[in-house]
């Protein structure tokens, strides 16, 4: 790619940035008829960690161990964070309801606070509405780590193929071909499988008809075992990703759904920090709780 | 001082870049070849023979019966013993010519004929044959030998393939970026894709 034609794809994507105070970003004039998005279901999550599992053997991702862990370098695309009750005793938390479990990885913003941060471009915007993370580009600068409001993003600090050896033989046998294994010095981050995206797209378009819902599904979707994670092509009405976001109201448009405002809404759909504006393309819906009814 | 030194030499370096993208703009698939090294195989594969023109010997054979894969897939494929075996071991004329020999010298060991790689793209690229054999042989209706032949060079009048095109990032761009009619009789456009993440992987 060009100069020339990054500055392009640039303007073509970014053009709707909210930071002009359009409001919100012009659906109308997307690029194309893809736009990948997911839902998470809080009250079916079990917090088991199946999909992060399933996302390091699909992703090529180190097992780092507990002393870098300690570090903050784990490589965990998807996490699962954890959140404890608070008790009554200000500061005091207690697992007396047990934890509530939220599978957090990088939301693919539609207008991404790490990609206008990237020196080099090279986290961009696609047209089929993911964030891009291109390894070859990449100068390892961080800033769109410390950018990102997620804190999503991961930097190969050291050598793991080989100096770490993270896959010892004969692990190095299941390492995925269908996408690199990074090396030191570039960040990483979820792609929404890409690598499943891509073939997805390409065999419609072999078949000459759009993406629909049973050609693609993410590792963390496929390995869920209570089906708590559902993915697919938001601009398809079909999909159930966008019978999921349609019936929870939430749209890629708002930045303040409509559960926040109508008292007694039982709408659960909701977006984390949507407020800062990123357009993430992530809906979560929100545990009930026996405490909160 | 040093920092702005380098600052400019970079800015200099980006609008040299751009510009000379600029420049070509009449599409054309055919690009001046950059020959790769000779590698020698483990038998001298004639491709004249199995692909080349009737008038030169050769039998015309289709690109897609051997590499089979390349029209459904990312890869082309290297043609299983079994494959050249399929049609040899009814060819009695060559039976007892060396090459042949060797050929079922591994069919009989039950090995398959370790090949090397001529065409060898780095690990972090995701090139598709599926999609460039769909848009050019099937799509736009040309023949088998000019479409592989934009990326192989001219196969048919080698004996093992030789590397002949720089198969680098600049060199995709150079056609990705050019507009070619999407079907046989169209005179609607379109360009490969140019976003990265298409093809670094
Ligand atoms: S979640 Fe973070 S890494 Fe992902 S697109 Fe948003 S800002 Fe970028
Ligand atoms: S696999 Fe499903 S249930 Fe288990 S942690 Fe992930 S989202 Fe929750």
């Amino acid at each position: 790619m060009s100069v020339s034609n990054l500055l392009e794809n640039w303007s073509k994507f970014r053009h709707t940035h909210p930071v002009d105070d359009k409001g919100h970003p012009d659906w109308e004039a997307y690029p194309s008829d893809i736009k990948w998005a997911m839902s998470i279901d809080l009250d079916a999550c079990t917090g088991c960690n199946a999909c992060s599992v399933a996302c390091y053997a699909e992703n090529n991702l180190p097992v780092v161990g507990k002393e870098k862990y300690s570090h903050g370098q784990a490589m965990h695309w998807m996490r699962i964070e954890r959140y404890w009750d608070e008790t009554a005793g200000v500061g005091e938390f207690s697992a007396d309801q047990g934890a509530r479990f939220l599978p957090m990885m990088c939301q693919q913003c539609e207008a991404a606070p790490c990609e206008t941060v990237c020196p080099v471009g090279a986290t961009n915007h696609t047209e089929d509405g993911l964030n891009s993370q291109i390894y070859n580009r990449c100068i390892g600068s961080r800033y769109c780590s410390a950018n990102c409001p997620y804190k999503v993003r991961y930097f190969n600090w050291y050598n793991y193929p080989e100096q770490e050896n993270a896959w010892p033989s004969p692990l190095n046998q299941q390492l995925n071909p269908d996408l690199t294994v990074r090396t030191k010095g570039v960040m990483e981050k979820c792609t929404f499988c890409k690598q499943r995206t891509y073939t997805a797209r390409n065999n419609a378009k072999t078949e000459g008809r759009p993406v629909q819902d049973s050609d693609v599904q993410t590792a963390c979707q496929e390995a869920c075992p209570v089906g708590a994670i559902t993915f697919g092509n938001l601009f398809n009405p079909e999909s159930q990703v966008a019978k999921q976001w349609q019936s929870q109201q939430v749209e890629l448009t708002k930045e303040v759904q409509d559960k926040d405002e109508k008292e007694g809404n039982r709408l659960r759909g909701y977006r984390i920090l949507e407020e800062l504006r990123p357009y993430p393309s992530v809906m979560y819906l929100e545990r009930v709780r026996e405490s909160a009814v | 001082m040093q920092h702005i030194l380098r600052l400019f030499i970079l800015l200099v370096g980006l609008f040299a870049g751009t510009g000379s993208y600029a420049a070509d703009a009449a599409p054309k698939l055919t690009t001046p070849d950059d020959l790769g090294p000779q590698i020698e195989q483990p038998i001298e594969f004639p491709h004249f023979r199995h692909a080349g023109d009737a008038k030169d010997g050769g039998m015309q054979i289709n690109c897609m019966y051997c590499h089979t894969y390349a029209r459904r897939s990312m890869v082309a494929g290297i043609p299983p013993v079994q494959k050249c075996i399929g049609c040899h071991q009814s060819i009695e004329s060559v039976r007892d010519k060396p090459r042949i020999q060797k050929l079922f010298e591994y069919w009989d060991a039950k090995k398959p004929i370790p090949w090397k790689k001529v065409h060898d793209l780095p690990d972090f690229v995701r090139f598709n044959h599926e999609r460039h054999i769909q848009r050019f042989y099937f799509q736009q209706d040309r023949p088998y030998q000019e479409v592989c032949g934009y990326c192989h060079g001219n196969v048919k009048a080698m004996t093992v393939a030789q590397r002949q095109k720089p198969l680098t990032m600049g060199w995709c761009a150079s056609c990705h970026q050019k507009d070619h009619p999407v079907s046989a009789n169209s005179t609607e456009t379109g360009h490969g894709p140019n976003d990265c993440f298409t093809c670094h992987k």
